[in-house]
């Protein structure tokens, strides 16, 4: 598996499953020791994405991924600069953003917002971030229906 | 557990590398000041074991395939800060 730079363009018309190998070195809160993943993303699903462990396990893992801003337009989680420096960020431009879904039914999915993926796309490293005013947000975000989204 | 008894501006180590400080006890609020490696992450508890859980609620067994995604609304609005 190669590594791919992440750029703004993309095909739109192509059905291909894109997989971008991330690292996360402190892995996600209670996953510390899984630090190894793929960001797989399709046109088709998009905004969602999937980010699966990447291991050696008979059965892969994953967890479905959104861009927040689709789910909550005025979402601004802050960053301190020490959790920004753990994963290279320098700048605001390496900033890719995700956050968890939870599928609880058939019709009902949550997003953690209060404990959003921050990664790297300079560097392909990421982290789970508890941002500094993360009581302002919901571990269980309610996933918005079609009535209310726009 | 291990149980000390610290005054205001009393600290314990943890493994030569990590300090724990008593900055100020206010009722029932005590504010500790905590020097660590940048790579040990430090959360508060409450927080870290509702992330925690939820991720562990959140994992999906499986390769994700096209089309597995669940019955929830199509969200096609673009987010070009986003793409890859």
């Amino acid at each position: 598996m190669t590594t791919h730079q992440l750029t703004e363009e993309r095909p739109t018309d192509e059905h291909v499953m894109e997989h971008v190998q991330i690292e996360m070195p402190f892995g996600l809160l209670g996953f510390e020791t899984i630090k190894d993943y793929y960001l797989i993303s399709d046109p088709e699903e998009k905004p969602f994405m999937w980010l699966q462990m990447k291991g050696e396990e008979t059965e892969a893992q994953s967890f479905l991924v959104v861009s927040p801003f689709v789910i909550h337009q005025g979402y601004s989680p802050e960053f301190s600069d020490e959790e920004m420096d753990s994963i290279g960020i320098e700048s605001p431009d390496d900033v890719l953003l995700f956050n968890i879904v939870t599928i609880h039914s058939k019709d009902l999915a949550s997003v953690n917002l209060k404990g959003p993926i921050v990664i790297n796309k300079r560097l392909l490293k990421g982290k789970q971030v508890v941002p500094i005013n993360a009581l302002d947000y919901r571990v269980d975000h309610p996933l918005p229906t079609d009535s209310n989204i726009f | 557990m291990l149980v000390l008894s610290r005054k205001t501006n009393e600290s314990i180590i943890i493994d030569g590398e990590i300090e724990i400080k008593v900055i100020k006890v206010d009722g029932g609020v005590t504010k500790l000041g905590i020097i660590a490696p940048p790579q040990i992450p430090i959360y508060r508890q409450e927080i870290y074991r509702e992330i925690q859980n939820n991720n562990q609620k959140a994992i999906i067994k499986g390769k994700p395939n096209k089309g597995s995604l669940p019955k929830i609304p199509r969200l096609d609005m673009e987010t070009k800060e986003n793409q890859i």
